[in-house]
This record gives C-alpha cells, sequence and structure tokens, in this order.
C-alpha cells in the first residue's frame, strides 16, 4: 500500500510565509484607501502621529511604546477599537497585525583586497531580504503583547526576533512598566537600535571554525556605539561574535525582564533589566545574568523643539569567550542624545566597552577597552524627502593582531511614496586609509545601496 | 537643610485612583487598576488643575506646552503642509456648532476629544467622561477668548429629510450654484477645481488639501448628516471651507438636499 508522503513542516514554513506575504500584501493593499500598518488602522490617524518618519519613534511614539501600545497619558488597552460581545472582548485582526518587507535589492561595493591600488567591485542583485510579520497591540488595560517573526533570506533564517509581554502603569500611571520577554533592551534610548533609517547592511564572512576568527570580506555597517568593538570574543559555544554585530545594550533582541517608567512626569526616565545575555541565538547556557541601568533627561516641549540626554551602564556576567575558552565579563557604559528642531532630527550615542576577568596570559596580547562614536543627522527636506548623515568611528579593541579601527560616513537619500512605504539610496565611505593583508574594516572604501521599506 | 518631595513632584492632580497604590506592583491580571476609575463625588466639577496634568501627558507633544501647536511632533505631523496641531491660544476653532467666527461650546470640544481628528489625531475615548471634562476646562484656560463669553451653538434646520432622487438633484444643483466645485473638483470633473489644486492655505499658511468628499471616512468633523450640515453652516474656521450658513438664507433648511448629495457621492 502506498501512503502519500507527509506533509513535512519544513515544507510548510516558507509556504506559510510566501501566503501570507502575498495574501497579507493584497488585502491590505486594497482594504486600505491609503494603506497604513496596524496601530495607523488602530487609531486611525497616519505613521507621522508616532513616527518623526517611518521607523524612527517622535515622542508620542516612544511614549506610547513605553506605555505598552497605549496612547501616551491613558490607559486604553481595553477598550480602544474593540467590540465586547459578552465576556469576549474583539479586535479587528488588521488593528494588530502588520507585516514589513525590507532589503537592499541592489548593491555594490569597492573593496582594496590586498594593497591599495589592487581594488575589487562586487554587485550584487537580491530580493528585498527581510520580511517581518507583526502582531502587537494590548490584550487588555494595561497587559500589551508585541510578537515579531522574521524570515531573512540572506541568513536563510525565520525566527521569533522578538516576543514579549508588558505589565503597565503598575501602581501608578507611568510608575512602572514591566517587559518580559525576548526585547531589545534599548527600545526606549535616544538612539534606539531597531529604529534605524540606516538599516544594517549585512557582512560577508567565512567561518573557520569554534574559537577560531572568521575570515571577514566586508564588515556589516551598523552604528560603531553599538557594534562588539572587539575582535578575539567569542559566544558561549565558541562562535566568533563579529566586531561589528549589535550587541549587550543594544542587541537587536535578548531574552530577559526589563523595567522602565517615569516617576516624576514628563522629565525623567529610568530603566533597569537583567537579561540572559550570552550573546547566543538561542538557549541559555549562562547561569550567571547580565543587567543594565538606563536613565533619560527630556527637555523642552514646545518651540518646535526637544531634546533629550540618556546614560546607560551595561554589566556582562560571563557573557563572551576569549580564544583560550575562558569566559570574561563584558560591560558597556556610554551616553546617548537627541536633539529635534523643527525639521532637523540630531542623535548619537557614544560607548565604551571593557573586558574584565580576562585571563593573565592574554592581558598583553588583547586590549581591553574599546570604544565606539556614532552621530546622525536627519532632515526633512519636504514633506516626503529626507537626508540623511551618518558619521562613526570605532576604536576597536581585542586581539591585537586583529583589531582595526575605521571611521565611516554615510549618505542617504529616502523618498517617502506614503508615510509606510519608502525608497532609498545610500553611500557608504570609508574615512581611512586603505590597508594591506587582513584588514577587513580598512579594505572596505565603499557601498552604495538602492533599498525599500515598506510597512502595511 | 530640610528636604522635601514636594518639588520633584510634578504630579499636582490628586491621585486619580489612591486604591491603585495599595495594589501595586501586583501582577495578577486581574488586579491592574484602571487609569481613570470611577469619579469621586468631589470630582463633580470639571478642574482645570487636574486637566492640565492630563495634558502634559497626552497633548503637549503636539499642541506644546503652552499650548500654541508647537509641540516637539508638531512639526514632524505637518511639516510642510497642513494640518499642524491646532494653537490652542488663538481661540480659532474648526470643529464647532457655533457660528463662523464665534468660539466652541463646551460639548463641541468634548465632542473633539471623545471622536478624535481622523488622520491627525486619535480619539480619546479611554479617557473618563470626567477626564475629558477637565481636559476641556483647561484649554478653555489657553486663551483669553474664553472668558468674555459663551458661544451658542447654531440650531440646525428640522431634519434631515430623505434622500430622494428630487432631494439629490436638488442639492447638486445648490453644489454648482454655491460654487463647492471650485475646490472640490473631484465630485464634478470640473476643470475650475484644477486651478486651486495645492493652492488652498490653511491659517499658518500651509498648503491644505480639500476634502475627498467621496471617502466618508476621512471626514474630520463627522459624517452623519447633521455631522455634514453642521459643517456647511458653521464652516471650519482657519481653513478655506467658509460657512454657508448667509449663502443658504433665507432657506437654511436647503443644507439638507446638499447633504443628500454629498452623502450619495459615496454610496456605490
Ligand atoms: C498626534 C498629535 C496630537 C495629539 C496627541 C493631540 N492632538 Fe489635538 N490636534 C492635533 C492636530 C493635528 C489638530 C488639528 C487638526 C486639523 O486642523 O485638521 C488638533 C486639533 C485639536 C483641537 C482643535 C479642534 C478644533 O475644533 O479646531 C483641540 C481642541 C485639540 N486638538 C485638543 C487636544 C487635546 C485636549 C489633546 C490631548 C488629550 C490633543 N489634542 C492631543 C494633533 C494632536
Ligand atoms: C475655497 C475652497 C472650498 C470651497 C469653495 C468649499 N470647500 Fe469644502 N472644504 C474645503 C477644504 C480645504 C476642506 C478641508 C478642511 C480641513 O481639512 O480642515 C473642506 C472640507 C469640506 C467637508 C468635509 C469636512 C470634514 O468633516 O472633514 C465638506 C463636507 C465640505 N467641505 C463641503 C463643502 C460644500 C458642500 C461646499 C459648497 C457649499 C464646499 N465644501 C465648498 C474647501 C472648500
Amino acid at each position: 500500500m502506498i501512503h502519500p508522503p507527509p506533509f513535512s513542516p519544513t515544507f510548510l514554513v516558507p509556504f506559510l510565509f510566501l501566503s501570507t506575504l502575498i495574501g497579507g500584501t493584497t488585502f491590505f493593499w486594497t482594504s486600505q484607501a491609503q494603506a497604513i500598518p496596524a496601530f495607523s488602522r488602530k487609531y486611525q490617524v497616519t505613521c507621522t502621529v508616532c513616527h518623526t518618519r517611518v521607523p524612527r519613534l517622535n515622542r508620542t511614539g516612544e511614549r506610547f511604546l513605553e506605555n505598552g501600545y497605549q496612547l501616551p497619558g491613558t490607559e486604553d488597552g481595553g477598550s480602544t477599537s474593540k467590540r465586547k460581545l459578552g465576556d469576549v472582548t474583539l479586535d479587528e485582526v488588521t488593528h494588530y497585525l502588520g507585516v514589513r518587507l525590507r532589503g537592499t535589492p541592489l548593491r555594490t561595493f569597492h573593496s582594496d583586497t590586498h594593497h591599495a591600488g589592487n581594488s575589487k567591485n562586487q554587485t550584487e542583485f537580491t530580493f528585498p531580504e527581510i520580511f517581518s510579520l507583526f502582531a502587537a497591540g494590548t490584550a487588555t488595560n494595561n497587559v500589551g503583547f508585541f510578537v515579531e517573526l522574521e524570515s531573512n533570506m540572506e541568513e536563510s533564517a525565520t525566527a521569533v526576533e522578538r516576543g514579549f509581554v508588558t505589565f503597565n502603569n503598575l501602581g501608578k500611571h507611568d510608575l512602572a512598566h514591566l517587559r518580559v520577554g525576548r526585547f531589545d533592551p534599548s527600545a526606549f534610548s535616544s538612539y534606539a537600535t531597531l529604529r534605524q533609517h540606516f538599516e544594517v547592511i549585512p557582512e560577508d564572512t567565512v567561518d573557520n571554525g569554534s574559537f577560531l576568527p572568521p575570515t571577514i570580506n566586508r564588515i556589516s555597517l551598523t552604528p560603531a556605539a553599538f557594534s562588539a568593538k572587539f575582535s578575539g570574543l567569542y559566544d558561549r559555544r565558541g562562535n566568533a561574535i563579529l566586531p561589528t554585530a549589535t550587541s549587550l545594550f543594544h542587541a537587536a533582541s535578548e531574552i530577559g525582564i526589563d523595567l522602565h517608567g517615569r516617576p516624576f512626569g514628563n522629565w525623567f526616565f529610568y530603566q533597569v533589566g537583567v537579561l540572559n545575555g550570552a550573546n547566543e541565538p538561542f538557549g541559555d547556557s549562562n547561569k550567571a545574568k547580565d543587567w543594565y541601568v538606563h536613565t533619560r533627561i527630556d527637555l523642552a516641549q514646545s518651540n518646535y523643539f526637544s531634546a533629550n540626554i540618556s546614560g546607560f551602564g551595561y554589566f556582562g556576567r560571563h557573557n563572551a569567550k576569549v580564544q583560550n575558552m575562558t569566559d570574561v565579563n563584558w560591560n558597556r557604559y556610554g551616553l546617548s542624545a537627541n536633539f529635534r528642531y523643527h525639521m532637523i532630527d540630531l542623535y548619537g550615542a557614544f560607548a565604551i566597552d571593557r573586558i574584565t576577568n580576562l585571563p593573565d596570559a592574554l592581558k598583553a596580547s588583547f586590549d581591553r577597552t574599546a570604544t565606539g562614536l556614532t552621530v546622525e543627522a536627519n532632515v526633512l527636506a519636504t514633506d516626503r524627502f529626507l537626508i540623511g548623515l551618518r558619521y562613526d568611528h570605532l576604536d576597536a579593541g581585542g586581539d591585537r593582531t586583529l583589531r582595526t579601527s575605521h571611521s565611516l560616513i554615510a549618505l542617504m537619500a529616502k523618498f517617502y511614496w506614503r508615510s509606510n512605504i519608502a525608497f532609498f539610496l545610500r553611500d557608504d565611505v570609508n574615512l581611512r586609509d586603505a590597508q594591506g593583508g587582513r584588514n577587513p574594516e580598512r579594505n572596505f572604501r565603499n557601498a552604495f545601496v538602492i533599498g525599500a521599506d515598506l510597512a502595511f | 537643610m530640610r528636604l522635601s518631595l514636594e518639588p520633584i513632584w510634578p504630579f499636582n492632580r490628586p491621585p486619580r485612583n489612591p486604591g491603585a497604590l495599595a495594589v501595586a506592583l501586583s501582577l495578577t491580571l486581574t488586579a491592574f487598576p484602571a487609569f481613570s476609575a470611577d469619579v469621586s463625588p468631589i470630582e463633580r466639577t470639571p478642574s482645570a488643575q487636574t486637566g492640565k496634568a492630563l495634558y502634559e501627558q497626552a497633548c503637549a507633544f503636539c499642541h506644546g506646552i503652552g499650548g500654541q501647536g508647537d509641540g516637539p511632533d508638531a512639526f514632524y505631523l505637518g511639516p510642510y503642509s497642513a494640518p499642524r496641531p491646532r494653537d490652542l491660544t488663538s481661540g480659532e476653532y474648526k470643529f464647532r456648532s457655533t457660528p463662523s467666527g464665534s468660539l466652541p461650546t463646551d460639548d463641541d470640544l468634548l465632542r473633539t476629544l471623545t471622536v478624535g481628528i481622523p488622520g491627525y489625531m486619535p480619539s480619546f475615548q479611554s479617557l473618563s467622561d470626567m477626564d475629558r471634562r477637565h481636559l476641556v476646562a483647561y484649554l478653555k484656560t489657553l486663551s483669553p477668548a474664553f472668558q468674555e463669553g459663551k458661544a451658542q451653538s447654531l440650531p440646525l434646520p428640522p431634519g434631515p429629510i430623505p434622500a430622494t432622487p428630487e432631494s439629490i438633484q436638488q442639492g447638486r444643483a445648490l453644489y454648482v450654484a454655491l460654487d463647492c466645485m471650485t475646490c472640490h473638483s473631484e465630485q464634478v470633473n470640473s476643470p475650475e477645481g484644477l486651478l486651486t489644486q495645492g493652492k488652498l492655505k490653511d491659517r499658518r499658511g500651509l498648503t491644505l488639501h480639500p476634502r475627498d468628499l467621496t471617502n466618508l471616512t476621512s471626514y474630520k468633523n463627522g459624517h452623519s448628516p447633521s455631522d455634514i450640515a453642521r459643517t456647511i453652516l458653521t464652516g471650519l474656521d482657519g481653513s478655506p471651507m467658509a460657512s454657508y450658513l448667509e449663502a443658504l438664507e433665507p432657506h437654511p433648511e436647503q443644507v439638507w438636499h446638499l447633504v443628500n448629495y454629498i452623502l450619495s457621492l459615496s454610496s456605490p
């Protein structure tokens, strides 16, 4: 007897994604005269009520986030746009489901492979590579949720990028909010990792095995302040942590618990959190935990002006390893700030990373301190046209034979066809001289990309 | 030296939910205190003081701490085209039941807060009725105009009337006679409409697009027959959308024909 082949789950996942993508986009596209993502649909307002321009948040958006997806000053989670049916509260699917597709279909890289003068150009055409499905909103008053399923075609991985529950306004309005799950610790900072106009452009590397430095053909373009900064660091499984990987307080997501609030009104914000923090993609082999504190002062609330400055400390415990497989503690301290005036949005971060607990044998060959500075300016030239400029300076640490500092400058022009659909051109340039040999930070000379960011 | 918590405790409103402190940090789902719990009997009269504290948390990012419509988010909401958040110190309001040029009634302000402004300002229905009244009390302290007198709602002529083909026909004739299509061009395909495209400005001098009358849910001032009649009779002050009260004299009840015609534009 012949059995029909079982429906394999490996088949199912891409299939489900594809059908959601196609179904979802056409659905949102046709059901909205002007396509707007979930929260926009829920509150019937445009994206710019919460974003300066997507994906960066304005103050209303920041406070909406702090408040667990409830309008600032309210606890509207239980009621807004929901219908009561006996004991059940119903919410329209389109009010909490959203999709986002982004990527850089065209990339051209220019590098000097061996010596200055021996240059290489590389052009890639890809499909938009990152597709995310979001479900976010409120379950009831003061209980929010956020799940982001991301399929990254480049990393050929589909995973829950973030997934957490929030409990808000504990004790008193804005006194304390709790996040539990897998979240981005820097979400509330003046310069949040996941709210960048300059998206991360991924690296090109070849893995050489456990506790061996990988071959980096091309570095990834991430803000220097957020990145790992050290060469010769490994996660607890022995996978290399690239110097440009976003990490610690600036990780895209970590598992943990986080408490934040504004007990004294609008001007003062606090945040404390405990994370698994082992820099592992999954699992929790580290029984010690990392923790962080972050405070932020917000100033000015009129004249189209606002400013804030924040300071944080991130304290790692056994959160990384060095090449002889011993655990080290990897910490980060830093400042970030943001000034906004009319069409100008200026922000930046400076971070000092320090490794403690380094084995004596490595002390001579391993630089335990590294710093990163990132400054960005955005100017909204017309209703739809944004210009961005970013400067990065990495003073690298770690293995003295591998580490290389770099200074990059990036320029971008972004056009918003709708407030949720943007196309951009971007050029990243290395400001330092090219150097020969294994020096990916310096070999990289220039990158030009054309990309798109669509949210429905 | 005396230490006091007073100066750094900016919540000058009374704790609206004292019971909440008792259940502080209790993590059971049912124990979450409602922010705007039932109003205690003492709070029956709206207090501008309480309204101010609410305003600072819920409105100031857009309208600015002083109410001038210049909050930190105001520019990005309407960078080079309207609308920007209203300058609440100006005393000029769009969504009124009162004649053009006068102040809104408390109920008008309450309606704006309750239903929001589609596209630009969310509804604050989740705040308790009393909280919204506190806010209205505070809004009225922002402009001196409110001290000078109370505005009266304009009574709507009796209606609405049934949307018969004759009524819609009459409405269309009025629409043409009153030159509505000079601005709302799409509906009558008149070439004149195109002349005003992109040229209409609001009080701040920012470009303001006339409403696409076929898209009912985008109406800022409501889209029930009475809402539309109110818009036409009272106008949206500070925008090019004028009041047609005088133009419709001596038969203001004709406004219902116009309403029927406008509503017919969006029915399939
Ligand atoms: C996201 C920004 C935003 C927030 C938050 C906001 N508003 Fe507004 N508000 C606006 C905009 C924009 C307008 C003008 C809309 C227009 O002219 O079409 C407006 C207009 C108004 C008006 C004028 C209505 C009229 O008749 O002309 C009042 C009153 C008002 N808002 C009160 C409030 C109050 C009170 C709050 C807080 C509970 C608040 N707003 C929160 C953006 C906001
Ligand atoms: C001088 C240009 C102009 C003329 C003439 C004009 N309108 Fe308007 N109308 C506008 C503008 C601009 C708006 C949008 C105002 C805003 O968004 O604040 C508007 C909005 C409206 C709205 C929607 C209000 C809302 O709730 O959003 C209606 C209904 C309307 N007009 C009906 C009419 C009718 C009927 C006539 C003729 C009797 C007319 N208009 C003539 C410019 C005009």
